[in-house]
């Protein structure tokens, strides 16, 4: 979760493994869009002494859509090279990493960044920008924070970009939910029930590799403006990420090459999308699809699950859940389409009748000044399915919805049972998870001191 | 043929190691050995055993074939100029995703 290991084959390729998307209006620049796309899932800060980096036979791209019909209009393609100093050491590092171009990190990777623009052809906006360390320990890397700050680069085109190891933010209590779906603390409830405990951060101590870009607003949107109307349809961004591996690889001893175009191995829009909604026999083929069919992939949507299991896992938790058999519209409206006008006062994020995975972020709606983690369920219309920010608890949100917080913007006379309220991760993530600053996740463990000695 | 990278391919040769590569079925290698290669809108689904070519030295005319766990590489000037020719028809737009 979100999308850690959320496919069979995806999850044994972890470099191309997109974990977790974001797009948010900067809070500290509204002037422009924060997007960061993750890869690398489960992270272990100790993992040496190949500690973990993009691939280099991996493109990654970050998608955006500002005309609504699921096609990207703009595309940031990230493109990654290793370097090795001294191929005569096992050493990662053989002395203190002080600054970006030490040479005692004997082994850096740098990445160039190509902007795409479905109208107007390709640029090249950064060339060998480098990539943090990852972060060690008080020995190698004692002034990580310096380290990973120098690695946030302006190019000249306008963009602010970071490529490196970050905290991963995402927080879920992993052991739980995938434990037949079970939600501690209420796992007394559950048909196989045990003693209630409290629920675990999973990912508390672990590390991701990060892509992150801040983009001005006006070099998104369709016509170069910056929407203040939130009910404009050019506020709204349709926006994913994806990585593509060559069609044909060669390995010829230590030798590896590879030829053809580049073929979509992962792609992540909404959070939980193919985890959760696709079905086991399906979820590599939604993985090398196009966010424009995802029409295929709409019956699962309509008809989850997720939302048959939990009045079975649950027993009488959820009387008009279990009666619910109508299409599930609702979350149609916010993982398909996005929301039309006139069911949330004063906002909508729809991007027209084109069924697709996306977030979808609308650009006129400020930075909430003290943001909810539940986003709009929770009255806050800057947060997720607004696009989604790094510490919006998109799990307690998603299986609300799910559960049929929702279901009631469809239809007004349904009322959701009484257990909606209590479905929930109970998770607090710790203050240095997320960051105030770009790229607004937190510095990544170290391996020294991870999990604590 | 449409799904030839000629970009890759030419990098590929040029640098005298495998990096051009033509996957197809046993017949389709068959047919590569008549007329002009004719692009195919929409190829058949991926085979479980693909047969695939590929230059490893394109100024050598060396090429290599694989099939099931075999592999062979043989020196064939003419398949060598049919496989530049149709990696040629191929060329798709920079960073453009399958």
């Amino acid at each position: 979760m979100s999308s850690h290991r959320e496919a069979p084959e995806i999850s044994k390729d972890p470099v191309a493994d997109n974990t977790d998307v974001y797009a948010f209006v900067s809070p500290d620049r509204p002037d422009t869009v924060t997007i960061i796309s993750n890869y690398i899932p489960l992270e272990g800060p100790a993992g040496g002494p190949n500690f973990f980096e993009f691939g280099d036979d991996v493109l990654y791209s970050i998608y955006i859509d500002n005309d609504g019909d699921a096609r990207p209009d703009i595309t940031y393609q990230f493109e990654f090279s290793t370097q090795v100093r001294n191929p005569n050491t096992f050493l990662y590092n053989t002395g203190t990493i002080a600054s970006l171009d030490d040479p005692n990190w004997n082994r850096r990777q740098f990445y160039d960044v190509t902007r795409v623009d479905r109208r107007k052809g390709s640029t090249v906006v950064g060339k060998d920008i480098p990539s943090p360390p990852c972060n060690i320990g008080p020995r190698s890397t004692p002034s990580y924070a310096s380290l990973a700050t120098a690695a946030v680069r302006d190019v000249a085109s306008g963009e602010t970009v970071f490529a490196g190891q970050r905290n991963d933010g995402f927080f879920v209590d992993l052991g739980a939910i995938f434990d037949l779906g079970d939600i501690r603390p209420l796992q007394n409830l559950h048909l196989i029930p045990t003693p209630p405990t409290a629920s675990v951060d999973t990912l508390s101590t672990l590390n991701v590799h990060t892509i992150a870009i801040r983009v001005p607003i006006r070099m998104l949107t369709k016509d170069g403006s910056v929407p203040t109307d939130p009910l404009s349809s050019n506020a709204v961004l349709g926006i994913w990420a994806g990585a593509g591996r060559r069609k044909v690889r060669l390995t010829d001893g230590p030798l590896q090459s590879g030829a053809g175009p580049w073929a979509q191995v992962s792609r992540l829009g909404n959070p939980l999308f193919n985890e959760v909604i696709v079905p086991m026999g399906r979820k590599d083929e939604w993985n090398a699809a196009d966010p424009d069919d995802d029409k295929d992939f709409a019956g699962y949507v309509r008809q989850p699950e997720l939302a048959k299991l939990l009045p079975v896992l649950y027993p009488g938790a959820f009387p008009h859940l279990a009666g619910l058999s109508s299409s599930r519209d609702d979350l149609v409206a916010i993982l398909l389409t996005g929301l039309p006008s006139g069911i949330v006062p004063g906002f909508q994020n729809f991007t027209g009748p084109t069924l697709a995975d996306m977030l979808r972020l609308n650009v006129a709606i400020r930075p909430s000044a003290s943001p909810s983690p539940l986003g709009i369920l929770g009255g806050d219309l800057a947060g997720f399915p607004n696009g989604r920010r790094v510490a919006d608890d998109v799990v307690s949100i998603e299986l609300k919805a799910v559960a049929g917080a929702t279901y009631p913007l469809v239809n007004k006379s349904y009322i959701p049972d009484n257990a909606v309220s209590a479905v929930s991760e109970y998770l607090t993530p710790a203050a240095d998870r997320h960051q105030s600053a770009f790229p607004y996740l937190g510095l990544p463990h170290d391996g020294f001191s991870t999990p604590s000695p | 043929m449409s799904n030839l990278s000629r970009r890759s391919f030419l990098k590929g040769a040029g640098l005298a190691t495998g990096a051009a590569i033509i996957g197809a079925s046993p017949i389709a290698a068959s047919a590569a050995t008549e007329e002009a290669p004719e692009l195919v809108a929409h190829p058949s689904a991926l085979p479980k055993d693909p047969l695939v070519a590929y230059v490893r030295d394109a100024q050598k005319s060396e090429v290599t074939v694989l099939h099931g766990t075999d592999e062979v590489t043989y020196r064939d000037p003419a398949l060598t100029k049919r496989l530049l020719k149709a990696a040629q028809h191929g060329r798709r737009k920079p960073g453009e995703v399958a």
